[in-house]
């Protein structure tokens, strides 16, 4: 079984999207069970209406989606509210924070209550990680150290610099908060995503395409081709993304 | 026929021995691979060496370039000769994020002239860090005309547009496809200027070769123009160096 724990719908205000037929159309010819589907930020701003449109396609596809709430914490008590009601009545699996493209720090104390309410209902946060001044998995590490109750997911296995000078610091966030775990999309260096198995935890890294702002099919092949075995292989692909997203009490 | 125009061994800050490299090829069925260490020389002694070791262990798979740090003017320069002329270096890999020198910088500028009088290429990591961004590269290739200056990762995650567009703004430019994530990024270089300045690199062991040349052939590119950024590329620049060892 294959699970993308990140599939972007909707057509994005950065310039990039996708419908759900063409995510659908995909995921069957690339063997994708499930996607989590994350929605994208649309031109007109407005969050609200995409949370909709994720909550509608887990509706009609219930087998083929999970679904992320997105809030922008800039707005408050709306954010707070629109959380609830994303795990309330839309289904969701998790609230999805994007400090790059709604451009807050990810330990800023403005994601107290977000975070706050994601600890009492149990759902895990995903955060777009790796953005150098927003990101940064030293940023990731001081929050996640402050909510050890929530369970973290840091996008880009934690680290998108091409110097390879985040490593390190992915490294120990890793290391430092157990309540983090890492997805593989862009990932810098393989060889990283097959360290933290090893040396971290096999139930510490998802697979995830982030697609479409990276390539489904090439993102997959991180992982098929990877230096890993079987069984590790079945969790990245599956296990980890099904007990982080379905299966929490 | 493959050869992978980016990666690395060493032993002084990652370990990665070049039997690592060399296994990694092999399972993605790559001929040859350029190497370089992850430091530069002359601050880290013995670099050079190690790299030349390496190559004289492996010499049908192998072939060097030199990282060098330019700010280390007269020595940096004398060293570099004794690479291209002694120990048979076929390049020069500059990363100024490590060593904070400029690409415009006079002392970087004097290091490209150098390698340029050898014919020897110009590996420069170009990603999302200060002093590495395409368009800070671009400046030293507009002052080298004749060097052949490669933007190793392309601009990486956040800077490929800017990498294709100073491509086609100066000829002596060429692209490489290590690390970056981005398949339909390769066509559109490709596309934009030309299969000609387009080379196939992993940045392994680090970066897998394997799934590297599985994202060039993602690319959706011609036969003849995959060739081309698989090999015909860059030993037509490896065949125009000139060294005390001839040609590779």
């Amino acid at each position: 079984m294959i699970v993308d724990a990140r599939v972007y719908l909707g057509s994005s205000l950065f310039g990039y999207g996708q419908a759900l037929p063409e995510i659908l159309a995909k995921m069957e010819r690339l063997g994708i069970d499930k996607s989590v589907l994350v929605p994208v930020k649309p031109r007109d701003y407005h969050l609200a209406p995409m949370n909709e449109l994720v909550a509608n396609s887990l509706r009609k596809h219930p087998d083929h989606f999970l679904g992320l709430c997105r809030v922008d914490p800039w707005q408050g008590e709306a954010a707070l509210t629109e959380a609830r009601r994303g795990f309330e009545e839309h289904g969701a699996c998790g609230l999805y924070l994007d400090p790059w493209e709604e451009n807050f720090q990810a330990n800023d104390q403005i994601l107290h209550p977000l975070l706050e309410e994601a600890e009492r209902r149990k759902k895990p946060v995903v955060i777009n990680a790796g953005h150098l001044r927003v990101s940064h998995p030293t940023q990731i590490r001081d929050m996640a150290s402050r909510y050890p109750a929530v369970q973290f997911v840091a996008c880009n296995g934690g680290q998108i610099n091409i110097s390879g000078m985040l490593l390190f610091e992915a490294r120990r966030m890793l290391e430092a908060c157990p309540n983090v775990a890492i997805e593989t999309a862009g990932t810098y260096r393989e060889d990283f995503i097959e360290e933290v198995v090893a040396e971290i935890g096999e139930e510490r890294v998802l697979f995830a395409s982030g697609s479409p702002i990276y390539d489904q099919e090439f993102e997959m092949a991180r992982i098929r081709f990877a230096h890993l075995t079987d069984t590790q292989k079945q969790k990245l692909w599956a296990a980890n993304a099904l007990r982080l997203f379905e299966h929490r009490p | 026929m493959i050869i992978d125009s980016h990666t690395h061994v060493d032993r002084f800050g990652w370990y990665d021995p070049p039997e690592t490299i060399i296994r990694l090829m092999d399972e993605a069925e790559v001929d040859k691979s350029i190497i370089m260490t992850y430091v530069d020389a002359p601050d880290v002694k013995g670099s050079i060496e190690f790299i030349a070791e390496a190559v004289q262990k492996h010499p049908s798979r192998l072939i060097g370039y030199a990282r060098m740090n330019p700010r280390r003017g007269e020595e940096a320069q004398q060293l570099f000769r004794r690479a291209m002329e002694e120990l048979g270096f076929k390049g020069l890999k500059l990363h100024p994020a490590g060593n904070r020198c400029h690409p415009a910088r006079q002392e970087t500028i004097d290091l490209i002239s150098l390698a340029t009088n050898y014919n020897a290429p110009v590996l420069f990591h170009c990603g999302d860090e200060e002093f590495t961004l395409p368009l800070q590269i671009a400046e030293a290739a507009h002052a080298c005309p004749d060097a052949t200056i490669i933007l190793g990762h392309s601009g990486g995650y956040f800077h490929t547009k800017d990498a294709i567009r100073v491509a086609e703004r100066y000829p002596n430019i060429v692209l490489e496809t290590s690390g970056m994530p981005y398949p339909q990024v390769i066509r559109e270089a490709v596309e934009r200027v030309g299969a000609s300045r387009v080379l196939y690199a992993s940045d392994g062991p680090g970066c897998d070769p394997k799934i590297e040349v599985h994202k060039v052939k993602m690319a959706g590119l011609t036969t003849s123009d995959l060739e081309a950024v698989f090999y015909r590329n860059i030993k037509k620049i490896l065949d125009r160096v000139t060294t005390g060892r001839g040609k590779q």
